[in-house]
C-alpha cells in the first residue's frame, strides 16, 4: 500500500511538474532560512557553554540609580572588589580581573630589536586575572601549574597559538620571556588550549594580576576609593552551588551601602552591586561585555520569527496550490471511498504525500543552508567552518522541522482532500459542478484568498524594512558628522615618557612624506566609544554647571586633520600644557548662549580648581555613534594624555603611504608593535549592527518577496487553466489581449492592494521602534510606503502577467475543441 | 440480499424541496440482474448511491442481507464497501497516475491481500479479460471500452457479492457495450449479484428484471 501511495505521488509530482517544482524550490527555501537562522540561534545561545561551571560562575556587577536615571556597570572600585570578596560566603573562588589588548615582542637577548612582534588580534581579549580565575572558569593548562602560573608579578599563561607564533612549540615557550606593550617583562609560566568561537572569553594571554598591581602607573589602576570606577576593572566568583544565587545576591546588596554615600556620590544616588550569572552575560545589552559581542535574546527572537515567517509563507503556497488542484484529485478520493478507504486513511496518504515534498525539499534545503553558511557572516558572527551538517542535534532539529512543516502544510489540504463527497466527485461532469462555486468551494477560495494577503503582508513588510534600514545606512554614510573621516589614518602609541620623548621625531618624519599633509596627536578621535566627562563651571568664578561636559585632548593640527569647523574664535594655539579649550555649540545652546563670539576670551573651569581661556568655539560635531545625542564639549592641549595619531593624507595610492607610515613607525619604535586602521572604517564599525540588521530585512525580504512570488505564479496558472473556456469565448467574442490580461490579473492584484494595508502599518510599527533608537535618523514618509507598494504591485504583477498574457495569447478555437 | 422499505430522498434548496425518490419499496435477491431504467433526471443514480451505500435515504428503511444500513457507522460502511459491493462507472473512474496492474491491484492493498496473492489474482484477472499485453498502459493509452473493461476488472477482483454499475456502457460504442453486457451476464452467472442502470432496451435484456423508474416513483418492475 505504501508502495502504491509512494507511486501516485511521484506520478502526481512529476504530472503537475510546475506546481511541484515550485512547491519543493518555496519548502526548500523556507527550511533553508530557517536552518541557517537555527545556525544562528544556536550559536549565540551556546554561548559560554564551554565552561563546565557554568551555571554557577556569576560576575559582580553594580546598578546606579539617580535623579537622571538608571544605569547598570560592571567597574568594580577596589576597596568594593576587596569587600565583595570578604563578605560572601557562598563563594567558593574570587578573582578579579583586568581587560587587556596588549601587544607581545619577544625581546632579542642580545640587545638589539626584538625578534618578533605581535598585535593582539582584534577578535581576542587578554585578562589580568588571580590564580582563582582558572578555578573558576576550570580552565586546563597544557603546559605549566596551575597553582603557581599566576601568582608571580610578571607571569603570563599564552593560549597555544600564541606561544607557538612566539616560540616555535608549546613546550618550548615555558619559562620564555615576552615583553609586553614595551613596558613590562613576562615570563611565560603555562600554556593553554584555544577559546572555542562562541564563548566571551576569546582568551589572548592571561596574566598574572601581581603584574597589573605592579605596574599600575602605566595601566591607570590602583585608586583605593569607592568613587574611582572603570569598567575594565571586573571581579568573577564561583558560587559553591547555583542554587546560591538567590542568597549570594541579599549579601551582595548590602556591601557599600555606607561607602558609597560617603564618598562624594550625587544627591539621591544609590549604587547597588549586584550577581550577573553567566548565563547573561552574552545577552545583556545594558552591560559591557569585554568583546562588544553582546545579542539580546529579543533579537534572537525576531531573528526567529523572521525565519518562522518565511517558511510559513512557503507552507501557505503549498495549501494553496494543494487546494487549487484539489478538484483534480476528486476522482481518485471518490473511487477510494467506493472501495471502502477510510477517511483516516485518505488523511494518511495525503500526509503522506505532504512528507515525500517536505523530505525532498528538506535535502535540498539543507544543501543550499550550507552553501549559504559563508553568508552568515553578514548578519552574524557565527564562523563559517564551525560544525554543523555533521552534528546529531542539527538532524534533530531538521527532522523536527520537517514534522512541523509536514503537519502545517499538509493538514488543511488532507482534509479538504478527505472530505470530498463520493458522489459528487464521482458525478461525470465532476469538473464543472466542482469549480461552479460549491460551499466548499467559495471557503477553500476564501483561505486561499487570506493566504495569499498574509504572504504579501508579510512580504510588503519586509520590503519597507529593507528601504527604511537601507535609507537609514545611507543617511549615516552621508550625514555630515562635522568632521572629515576620509583620508585619515590613525594609530595608537604608548604614552610611556620613554615613547613620548620620540614621538616629535616620529611626527616631523611622517610630516616629510609627500603625501602626508598633517599630523595630529590627541587624546581621542573626534568619533569613538570613549567619553571623558567632567565637571566645570562658566563663568570661572561660578558654581559648577548643572551638567558635565565631555573633555577631548587634542594639538593645534587637529581641526586640520580632522576638518573640523570653527565658528568664533581662534583653534588652539600650539602647547604641551593646557591653557586654553575650544568650546562646541552644544554647550553654549545648554548655558543658554546665543552668541558664540560673547564668550571667546572669556574664562571657564575645569574640575574644581584648573582654570582655562576659551579660544574659540567649534561647530558641533558627533564624537559618538548617531545613536546618541550631540553632547557639550571641550577640547584643549594636554601633551601627557595623547596616545593617538591621525594622519590626513593625499588621495593617492593609498597603500604606499600607509607602508610609509608603518616604516616610520619602526624606525622611530623598532621595539612597539604597530597598528594603523583608517578613521571613516573605524566609523564604519559604529553602525555594524545596523549594517547587519539591513542585510537580514535585505536577503530575508528577498527570499520572502520570492516565495510569495512563487505562490502567486502557481495560482495564475491555476486561474489561467480554469477559464481556458471562459478566455476562448471572450476572444472569440472580441476582447482584446490586454482586457484579458487585466482581467487574470485584476483578481490577484486587488489581493495585494489588500496585503499592503495589512502589512504597512506593521511595518511602520516596527521600524519606527527601530529608528528611535537612533537619535538621529530618518523620517518614515508616505514616499517609503509608495516605493514598498509599488514595488510589491510591480513584482505581484509581473509575476502575474507571465501567465496572463499566455493564457490571452492562446488559440481560442483550441480552448473550446477541447472541452 | 436487499430490502427497500419506503425509502425517500429529497434535496432542500431554501425552504423548498425537491423530491428525487419516493416511497421506493422492493426487495432484490441474491443471484439476481437487476436493471434500473428511466428517463434522465429520474433518480436512477440516486437510488444506485443508496444501494451502494454512498448516499444516505432521508427516509425508509434499507436491509442489506439481513442487517439494517440506516443504522450502521461509517465503520460499517467501509467494511462492506472493501469487501461485499463492486461499483463500476459511466466515466469508468481509472486513476490516471495508476496503470493497468496497479489500477486492479489497488482494491486489494485495502483489504490487505498478500503481494503474492495479489500478483495471481491480477493476473487471474488479466488473462481473463484479455489484456494482459495491456498491464503496463496507463488509462489515457486506452480506448473506451479497454478502459471499462479494467473499471470492471478493478470492482470483481475482490469478488463482491454486489456489483453496482451506473450506465456502464453508457460512453461505448455498441460493439463495445455489448462486449462489456456480456462480461455482466457471466459474472451474474457465477453468482454474483448485479444491479445496473441503462438507457438501452437492448441490454435491459441482458438482465433477469427490469424496474422503471419515473420522477422518482417505481413505475413498474417485471422479470424479463
Ligand atoms: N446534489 C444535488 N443537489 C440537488 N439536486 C440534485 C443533486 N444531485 C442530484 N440532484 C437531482 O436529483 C435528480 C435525480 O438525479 P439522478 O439520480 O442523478 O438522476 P438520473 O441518474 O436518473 O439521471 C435530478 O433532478 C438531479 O438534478
Ligand atoms: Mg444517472
Amino acid at each position: 500500500m505504501f508502495q502504491n501511495n509512494l507511486k501516485i505521488v511521484w506520478r502526481t509530482l512529476r504530472k503537475n511538474s510546475t506546481y511541484s517544482l515550485i512547491n519543493v524550490v518555496g519548502l526548500a527555501i523556507g527550511m533553508a532560512a530557517v536552518l541557517l537562522i537555527y545556525r544562528i540561534v544556536d550559536f549565540e545561545l551556546g554561548f559560554n557553554k564551554n565552561f563546565e561551571n557554568y551555571d554557577r560562575i556569576v560576575r559582580v556587577v553594580r546598578h546606579d540609580r539617580n535623579a537622571e536615571g538608571e544605569n547598570w556597570t560592571t567597574c568594580m572600585p577596589l576597596p568594593a572588589a576587596n569587600a565583595v570578596e570578604q563578605a560572601v560566603p557562598q563563594f567558593e573562588e574570587f578573582s578579579r580581573s583586568r581587560d587587556a589588548w596588549p601587544t607581545l615582542t619577544v625581546p632579542d637577548p642580545n640587545g638589539g630589536a626584538p625578534l618578533k612582534k605581535f598585535n593582539q588580534p582584534d577578535d581576542m581579549v587578554s585578562f589580568f586575572v588571580e590564580p582563582a580565575y582558572l578555578k573558576i572558569f576550570k580552565l586546563k593548562l597544557l603546559e605549566g601549574d596551575p597553582n603557581t602560573a599566576l601568582r608571580d608579578n610578571g607571569s603570563v599563561i599564552l593560549t597555544k597559538k600564541w606561544a607557538e607564533k612566539c616560540f616555535g612549540d608549546a613546550h618550548a615557550a615555558m619559562s620564555q620571556t615576552v615583553i609586553m606593550d614595551n613596558l613590562v617583562t613576562l615570563t611565560v609560566r603555562g600554556v593553554m588550549a584555544e577559546m572555542p568561537a562562541n564563548c566571551d572569553f576569546p582568551i589572548g594571554c592571561l596574566i598574572s594580576y601581581a603584574t597589573l598591581e605592579a605596574n599600575s602607573r602605566n595601566y591607570f589602576y590602583g585608586e583605593d576609593n569607592w568613587g574611582a570606577c572603570s569598567s575594565n576593572n571586573q571581579a568573577f566568583a564561583l558560587l559553591k552551588s547555583a542554587d546560591q544565587l538567590t542568597a549570594a545576591n541579599e549579601v551582595v546588596r548590602t556591601v557599600g551601602e555606607k561607602e558609597y554615600k560617603m564618598e562624594g556620590g550625587l544627591e539621591n544616588e544609590q549604587k547597588v552591586h549586584e550577581l550577573q550569572p553567566l548565563s547573561d552575560l552574552h545577552y545583556n545589552a545594558e552591560l559591557y561585555n569585554p568583546t562588544g559581542r553582546i545579542v539580546t535574546k529579543n533579537r534572537l527572537r525576531i531573528l526567529s520569527f523572521i525565519g518562522l515567517l518565511v517558511l510559513a509563507m512557503a507552507c501557505f503556497n503549498f495549501i494553496n496550490l494543494s487546494t487549487a488542484q484539489a478538484t483534480q484529485r476528486a476522482k481518485e478520493v471518490g473511487v477510494r471511498k467506493t472501495l471502502g478507504v477510510s477517511k483516516g486513511q485518505l488523511i494518511g496518504q495525503f500526509m503522506g504525500e505532504t512528507a515525500t515534498v517536505t523530505v525532498i525539499s528538506v535535502l535540498l534545503g539543507l544543501t543550499l543552508a550550507v552553501l549559504c553558511l559563508p553568508l552568515l557572516k553578514l548578519i552574524s558572527d557565527v564562523p563559517a567552518d564551525a560544525p554543523f551538517v555533521m552534528l546529531l542535534q542539527t538532524w534533530g532539529f531538521i527532522a523536527a522541522m520537517a514534522v512541523a512543516v509536514t503537519l502545517l502544510a499538509g493538514f488543511y489540504p488532507s482534509i479538504v482532500l478527505a472530505g470530498f463527497d463520493p458522489i459528487e466527485a464521482l458525478k461525470t461532469n465532476t469538473m464543472s459542478r466542482l469549480t461552479a462555486g460549491s460551499f466548499l468551494m467559495k471557503k477553500q477560495g476564501l483561505v486561499r484568498e487570506g493566504l495569499v494577503v498574509l504572504q504579501f503582508a508579510i512580504a510588503s513588510a519586509f520590503i519597507v524594512g529593507t528601504i527604511v534600514t537601507l535609507s537609514q545606512l545611507e543617511y549615516i554614510r552621508q550625514k555630515d558628522l562635522g568632521f572629515d573621516k576620509n583620508l585619515v589614518y590613525s594609530f595608537n602609541f604608548n604614552s610611556d615618557s620613554a615613547s613620548m620623548a620620540k614621538m616629535p621625531v616620529l611626527r616631523q618624519q611622517l610630516l616629510q612624506l609627500p603625501a602626508v599633509e598633517s599630523v595630529s596627536l590627541c587624546s581621542d578621535q573626534p568619533s569613538s566609544g570613549n567619553t571623558w566627562a567632567n565637571n566645570f563651571a562658566f563663568p570661572a568664578s561660578g558654581e559648577d554647571a548643572p551638567f558635565n561636559v565631555s573633555l577631548k585632548y587634542a594639538d593645534a593640527s587637529y581641526q586640520k586633520t580632522y576638518g573640523l569647523r570653527l565658528v568664533a574664535g581662534k583653534w588652539l594655539e600650539p602647547s604641551d600644557t593646557l591653557k586654553e579649550v575650544v568650546v562646541n555649540q552644544t554647550l553654549l545652546r545648554k548655558l543658554g548662549i546665543s552668541n558664540p563670539d560673547e564668550v571667546v576670551g572669556q574664562e571657564l573651569r575645569i574640575g574644581s580648581r584648573r582654570k582655562v581661556r576659551i579660544s574659540g568655539v567649534v561647530e558641533d560635531f558627533h564624537s559618538h555613534s548617531i545613536h546618541q545625542p550631540l553632547e557639550p564639549m571641550l577640547i584643549g592641549s594636554r601633551k601627557i594624555y595623547y596616545n593617538w595619531a591621525g594622519i590626513k593624507i593625499k588621495p593617492d595610492n593609498l597603500a604606499a603611504t600607509t607602508a610609509a607610515i608603518q616604516k616610520a613607525y619602526d624606525e622611530v619604535y623598532p621595539e612597539q608593535v604597530f597598528s594603523g586602521s583608517f578613521f571613516d572604517e573605524t566609523i564604519a564599525q559604529f553602525y555594524e549592527d545596523e549594517k547587519r540588521f539591513s542585510n537580514t530585512c535585505k536577503g530575508f525580504g528577498l527570499l520572502a518577496v520570492f516565495i510569495a512570488c512563487l505562490g502567486l505564479f502557481g495560482l495564475s496558472i491555476h486561474a489561467a487553466s480554469r477559464r481556458t473556456k471562459e478566455i476562448g469565448v471572450r476572444k472569440v467574442l472580441g476582447a482584446s489581449i490586454s482586457s484579458i490580461t487585466g482581467l487574470l490579473a485584476r483578481d490577484f492584484l486587488k489581493l495585494v492592494l489588500i496585503s499592503l494595508v495589512v502589512g504597512f502599518p506593521i511595518a511602520w510599527y516596527f521600524m519606527d521602534k527601530w529608528l528611535a533608537d537612533f537619535t538621529f535618523h530618518v523620517d518614515m514618509n508616505w514616499a517609503v510606503f509608495a516605493i514598498a507598494g509599488f514595488a510589491a504591485m510591480a513584482v505581484a504583477f509581473l509575476t502575474i502577467s507571465f501567465q496572463s498574457v499566455k493564457a490571452a495569447l492562446a488559440n481560442p478555437v483550441k480552448s473550446l475543441r477541447s472541452e | 440480499m436487499i430490502i427497500l422499505k419506503d425509502i425517500e430522498r429529497y434535496y432542500s434548496n431554501g425552504a423548498q424541496r425537491t423530491w428525487v425518490l419516493r416511497k421506493i419499496n422492493f426487495t432484490v435477491k441474491k443471484g439476481e440482474f437487476v436493471t434500473i431504467m428511466g428517463p434522465s433526471g429520474s433518480g436512477k443514480s440516486t437510488l444506485l448511491n443508496i444501494i451502494g451505500m454512498l448516499d444516505k435515504p432521508d427516509s425508509g428503511e434499507y436491509f442489506f442481507l439481513d442487517e439494517p444500513v440506516h443504522n450502521f457507522n461509517e465503520k460499517r460502511r467501509t467494511e462492506l464497501h472493501k469487501h461485499t459491493i463492486g461499483f463500476v462507472f459511466q466515466a469508468y473512474h481509472l486513476i490516471d497516475e495508476l496503470n493497468v496492474y496497479e489500477n486492479i491491484e489497488m482494491p486489494l492493498l485495502y483489504r490487505g491481500v498478500s503481494k503474492s496473492e495479489r500478483q495471481s489474482m491480477v493476473a487471474d484477472m488479466l488473462d481473463r479479460f484479455n489484456i494482459v499485453g495491456k498491464k503496463d498502459l496507463f488509462p489515457s493509452q486506452l480506448s473506451g471500452g479497454q478502459q471499462q473493461l479494467v473499471g470492471i476488472a478493478r470492482a470483481i477482483v475482490a469478488k463482491p457479492k454486489l456489483l453496482l454499475a451506473d450506465e456502464p456502457t453508457g460512453n461505448l460504442h455498441t460493439s463495445q457495450g455489448e462486449m462489456t453486457m456480456d462480461l455482466l451476464r457471466t459474472l451474474h452467472g457465477e453468482g454474483m449479484t448485479v444491479i445496473q442502470v441503462t438507457h438501452n432496451e437492448k441490454f435491459a435484456a441482458y438482465g433477469t428484471r427490469v424496474i422503471q423508474i419515473e420522477d422518482g416513483f417505481v413505475r413498474s418492475d417485471s422479470n424479463v
